[in-house]
């Protein structure tokens, strides 16, 4: 650690200095004071900032629209790790990996740091925001009712400034989210005559059915789903839900369903349909049968389906999201909504009491664009938006675009967008400014600044205010504030009571809004529990006035062009529309079904790939009537013969220097045409060419099975609701006795313990020691990797790039392990997900090996692993049969964190440096600092004060983590599990991670067990 | 205890070889005579000039001040806290010195005040970037005055310097193993 050179990252500085200003010329070295660094006090001491203490802030995400609440920790003035708002009815504390993430678009090192307008040789220079005001209010007079306002931020305060702004000039605003559930309003409207998207409660449903919504991962507030799947899906009491995915790829979502549907894009409705009309309802002509035979899906499936869908009740079907948003997807919905209204859902498990707000929808976009491409508007102004990527090129946006005489961009990093404006005006960061957001009736979020900006940015809102003063008239005098905080705080009632509470719990969650219809309450989330599946939901039901029967026979969607595949793009997990890919978190985190990285590709299913002869990494162009992309081939079980899918996110020409030229975008090669109110994502067919060109694919993964190794142990939903082990799951499924150990081993291992106690007792000083211990269940973990995000956020990981990702050298101290299971002789395919990290065994194998004893075991039971005595043998790393032990090759902690990214790093971890191995630690900085506050309050820890990074994170709360010697812990209450396993028990490691078996449903082809398998009636 | 009391700056003309001498641990240990006198020459004191003669022994030792007067977050923290300006600022104000050394001192710090450019300490201690040490946690176990374990008797420097080496693991782990104490490593490296 000695390291001087390494003075890219200073922790001590970065930690030791107070209030410190670039202080001190010279690094500190390693092990001696000698050198001369300064310590600068503050000028006035801020009464909420302890140096050494972290101060906690609420706030609210802006990664997408859900709007989850966050608690940003702040250490000496700087946000350092981004956590879920336990009060929050939405995310409920945990968070996903792009909001996690947050943190590195406010560090990004590519945010624009001043206002630039373009100069003659079409470049930007940098001017004075007095300048670019000035710049801004000149055109507005010349703009009169040729203003447009493309507005990418959800609902509140904010966009009602910009809407009364924009229509003060005299113009018009259109909400854009490429992502915008409009098929499901529409579908809504035609069901029941709402124009309103649904929401939907997964923790009360017994059955699940989803049509090709990935609810799971980008799909509506996946946390919100997937803390309700969790509680419905993870077994518990001996019940489960069933789930069941009906669509034509295996995402994550599908991944975690009991049962995938494999059905050729578009048929999806014709399934619903069919199960529909299999309980009764008339609005359609489909019949399991019919289907059965347009589809090849065996009718006894559907009818088997339909038939559990009504007995275990509440049931819940869902459809949206882009890969089911082909140009049926108002009937794919609309037959889901006739379904659940079949089935008795409505009203219960489908509600419109906390509806979330959505875009203009994509036909008010489209006439913006026509106005635009015919000179009809002067001037616009792109917020929080970058249509120029995630809207299809063959659109032509681009052309529309520049048909505008002068164009605005209020984008933080130089994105496709802003390249093309003639100023730009960037943003403060979320975490940087005030700001609220309403994602859905009944719910506001309120943003504070955390950190002072870290760029010369400025709130669009001062902005609008400034401008407006500029140009005065008509515009100027229609707003009183002089700043945007100031037209918020009066936007909130002006009360500084009601204002500084809303501030300590990150917004208002229930009761009347400032300035919202008092009518618009919120109704209980579906965090309470599970509900009896016969208690009538407290939600109004909604108007049931299911639609006449026009359009009864709906066939399968028609797609562009004549190629062999249909094209099915889908939002990647962590680039969503592709504002992740500046992250290098978000890049690094492996894809959780593919376990790529920094990469993007074409997935094709063996066969295909066999029959036109590519590999993995082979390069191949995708060609389709409205473009064409090279891409590398990635052969992926899980997405049918007939079908090849592409993540979106990335393919940026702009976007700063680690989304820039990374990758392709799936998008170039869709038609825009407007569908029936929305892009219809999944409409284009593609050919497949080879190229010869071959490019590696950057995957995590080892060997994708787990060739009898017995890694992640799977049960039927019988026999864990029996209350079988894995182990007698295994015999009773008919298979021969798994003896892990033989009785001398045991006799050994009963030896072993002996001695080792004995070896325990060393270090103890009398004290009676904790024992740290975690358990995970298997059966609510959904792989969805914000564990993974969580533990680079908090242990200060260095992402390590592409390249050395190709030699296995990712730093990941927490990984998502995927295996396969079936896929052969026509099995059903089956994905399941580990979270693997270091399972701080008893028997360590790595400990006796370090030669230095940097490895050894600490008095209360962690694989400690000391940094500064490490001198890298990595011998330990070659003992550990769980590969968790991750060698610092090269000087990852110079490259990882360009400044200012170097301010996200948590000052309690150490930075570590090249040739230290690293490891998981338990979040050890956690265990000590509870401990230690615990102590400086007299009294004893309690079991919940510690909480590692991974399972604070957790969406589906499947990681328990306490000390195994506290009866009362919950981690021990796990642990007791009958389905509890060790993975590699037989190496006899002692590992303190105890892994409860994944529990599945069995096929629906089976009805015997289906029938009897719900537990929730 | 192995504390080391030092009562530094005792014989202002025998330091020649302070200047060099203190980045290593010194064992070296005088009588206590009364403290000393103020000087503008700061050469013959031991540790680092600093920007601002400031006295600790005059503002700890003959005002009694207490150490967490200043250091406000040691009882909390694993930081100690350095003064805000507006702290000094806030005795200093009125107190305007009694001598022309200590007059000249105590305008550098208005100046800086008032040109709201905060006074530049040079450090003397630091533990290395691998250790982890809670002062809130010391302060408990040994109590308000026991800065002076590893800092010395700070009440008697007109010029602090360093008494031991924090950096020494050994001398951290002695007082452990005196006090049955934890001594695993993740107490302090993580």
């Amino acid at each position: 650690m000695g390291d001087d050179a390494q003075s890219g990252v200073d922790r001590r500085q970065f930690l030791k200095v107070l209030g410190v200003t670039g202080a001190g010329a010279a690094a500190l070295g390693g092990c001696s004071t000698d050198r001369v660094a300064k310590l600068v006090p503050y000028m006035v001491q801020s009464e909420d900032q302890v140096p050494g203490v972290p101060t906690f802030y609420a706030s609210t995400c802006t990664e997408c629209s859900t709007g989850c609440g966050l608690v940003v920790k702040t250490r000496e003035g700087r946000p350092i790790k981004l956590e879920g708002n336990p009060e929050h009815p939405v995310n409920a504390g945990a968070l996903c990996s792009r909001g996690q993430a947050g943190l590195q678009g406010l560090y990004n090192p590519d945010r624009i740091g001043t206002p630039l307008a373009r100069n003659a040789a079409g470049g930007f220079d940098a001017i004075s925001w007095d300048d670019a005001i000035a710049r801004l209010a000149a055109k507005v007079p010349g703009a009169q009712g040729r203003l447009a306002v493309i507005n990418g931020y959800g609902a509140g305060t904010f966009s009602a400034l910009l809407d009364q702004w924009t229509s003060a000039v005299g113009g018009r605003t259109v909400r854009y989210d490429p992502f915008a559930r409009e098929a499901e309003r529409l579908a809504a409207e035609r069901t029941w005559g709402r124009s309103q998207l649904p929401s939907y409660d997964f923790a009360a449903a017994r059955y699940i059915v989803s049509f090709g919504a990935d609810f799971l991962e980008t799909w509506g507030p996946t946390v919100e789903h997937q803390r309700g799947f969790a509680m419905s899906h993870g077994f518990a009491d001996g019940q489960m839900a069933k789930h069941v995915f009906v669509g034509p790829r295996m995402s994550l979502t599908a991944a975690n369903a009991d049962h995938w549907v494999s059905v050729p894009a578009g048929s999806e409705t014709l399934v619903a349909f069919a199960m529909a009309s299999h309980l009764g309802s008339t609005a359609t002509s489909h019949t399991p049968d019919s289907v059965g035979t347009a589809t090849g899906i065996d009718p006894a499936t559907i009818r088997t389906m339909a038939e559990e869908f009504r007995s275990m009740s509440p049931s819940l079907a869902v459809a949206g999201g882009v890969p089911g948003q082909h140009r049926g997807a108002i009937d794919l919905c609309h037959a889901v909504n006739l379904l659940n209204e079949a089935a008795g859902n409505v009203g219960r498990t489908v509600t419109f009491t906390a509806a979330p707000i959505g875009s203009d929808g994509y036909a008010a976009t489209q006439a913006l664009f026509a106005d635009m491409a015919s000179g009809n508007v002067a001037l616009v102004i792109v917020h929080e938006a970058n249509p120029l990527f995630t809207m299809p090129k063959s659109g032509k946006f681009a052309e529309a675009l520049a048909k505008v005489p002068f164009k605005v961009s209020t984008a933080q990093v130089m994105d496709e967008t802003a390249a093309a404006c003639d100023l730009v005006l960037p943003n403060l960061h979320g975490l940087e400014r005030w700001d609220d957001l309403q994602p859905r009736s009944g719910l506001i979020g309120l943003l504070q600044p955390t950190v002072q900006p870290v760029f010369a940015a400025m709130h669009t809102g001062d902005v609008l205010l400034a401008t407006a003063r500029k140009v005065g008239g008509a515009l100027g005098a229609a707003f009183t504030a002089t700043t945007f905080e100031e037209h918020l705080k009066a936007a909130w009632g002006n009360d500084p009571e009601a204002w500084r509470e809303a501030l300590a719990v990150g917004g208002k969650f229930s009761g009347a809004l400032p300035g919202a219809d008092a009518s618009t309450a919120i109704a209980a989330v579906p965090d309470s529990a599970r509900a009896p599946a016969s208690a009538p939901a407290s939600a109004p039901a909604p108007a049931s006035a299911p639609a006449a029967s026009s359009d009864v026979l709906v066939g399968v969607p028609t797609f562009d062009g004549d190629g062999e595949f249909v094209f099915l793009p889908y939002p990647s997990m962590m680039y969503y529309d592709g504002r992740g890919a500046n992250k290098p978190w978000l890049l690094e985190n492996p894809d959780p079904m593919t376990k790529i990285t920094w990469q993007s590709w074409v997935e094709l299913h063996p066969d295909t790939a066999r029959r036109i002869d590519v590999r993995e990494g082979e390069i191949v162009e995708v060609t389709s009537p409205h473009g064409s992309l090279r891409a590398q081939v990635y052969v992926y079980p899980g997405v049918r013969p007939d079908t090849v899918a592409m993540p979106i996110g990335l393919g940026h020409t702009q976007y700063g220097r680690y989304a820039k030229d990374r990758g392709a975008n799936p998008l170039d090669l869709l038609g825009a045409a407007n569908g029936k109110g929305f892009l219809p994502y999944v409409g284009t067919k593609v050919s497949i060419t080879r190229t010869g060109d071959y490019h590696k694919v950057a995957k995590t993964e080892g060997t994708p099975r787990q060739l009898g190794r017995g890694i992640i142990e799977a049960m039927a939903f019988t026999h864990a609701a029996a209350g079988m082990t894995p182990e007698e799951a295994y015999r009773a499924g008919g298979h021969t006795t798994h003896e892990i150990n033989p009785p001398r081993e045991l006799e050994a291992i009963d030896g072993w313990y002996e001695g080792q106690v004995e070896r325990w007792k060393i270090g103890e000083y009398g004290i009676e020691h904790a024992k740290w211990g975690m358990a995970i269940d298997l059966s609510r973990c959904t792989g969805c990797s914000a564990c993974v995000t969580a533990c680079y956020a908090e242990n200060n990981i260095p992402t390590v790039g592409e390249e050395q990702i190709f030699k296995g050298r990712e730093m990941s101290w927490m990984r998502i392990e995927r295996y396969w299971e079936g896929g052969d002789d026509g099995e059903p395919i089956e994905a399941r997900f580990i979270p693997m990290l270091c399972q701080h065994c008893d028997n360590a194998p790595c400990e006796p090996v370090c030669p230095v004893y940097a490895a050894y075991h600490t008095p209360d039971g962690l694989n400690g692993q000391v940094y500064n005595r490490c001198v890298g043998t990595r011998y330990c790393s070659n003992n550990c049969p769980y590969k968790v032990r991750y060698f610092n090759w090269l000087k990852y902690n110079e490259k990882a964190w360009p400044s200012p990214l170097n301010l996200q790093l948590n000052p309690e971890v150490t930075t570590r440096a090249r040739g230290v191995m690293e490891k998981c630690t338990f979040c050890v900085q956690r265990i000590r600092g509870a401990q230690g506050r615990a102590r400086l309050e007299d009294r004893p820890l309690k079991d919940g004060d510690i909480m590692p990074a991974c399972a604070q994170a957790c969406p589906s709360r499947a990681i328990a983590f306490g000390n195994v010697r506290d009866p009362a812990a919950a981690v021990v209450g796990w642990k007791r599990d009958p389905r509890g396993y060790r993975v590699l028990e037989d190496t006899n490691v002692q590992s303190v991670i105890t892994y409860l078996a994944r529990v599945i449903h069995r096929d629906p082809e089976q009805p015997a067990a289906a029938s009897d398998s719900g537990g929730g009636h | 205890m192995r504390n080391k009391l030092y009562f530094g700056g005792a014989t202002l003309g025998a330091l020649a070889v302070a200047a060099v001498a203190f980045s290593r641990q010194t064992g070296a240990q005088q009588a206590a005579p009364p403290p000393p006198v103020a000087t503008l020459d700061t050469s013959s004191l031991k540790g680092p000039t600093q920007p601002i003669l400031f006295r600790h022994d005059i503002h700890s030792g003959q005002l009694k001040m207490q150490c967490q007067y200043c250091h406000y977050s040691v009882q909390v923290s694993s930081e100690p806290g350095i003064p805000s300006m507006q702290t000094c600022m806030g005795c200093h104000t009125v107190v305007k010195g009694s001598t022309d050394e200590h007059r000249v001192e105590i305008k550098k710090l208005a100046d800086a005040w008032a040109a709201k450019k905060p006074i530049e300490w040079v450090r003397i201690h630091a533990v290395a970037r691998h250790v982890r040490f809670p002062h809130s946690l010391h302060i408990k176990a040994l109590g308000s005055n026991g800065c002076a374990t590893c800092h010395g008797n700070v009440a008697r420097m007109p010029q602090v310097f360093q008494v031991n080496n924090v950096n020494n693991m050994g001398w951290c782990v002695s007082c452990h193993i005196e006090r049955q104490v934890t001594r695993d490593c993740t107490a302090c490296h993580y």
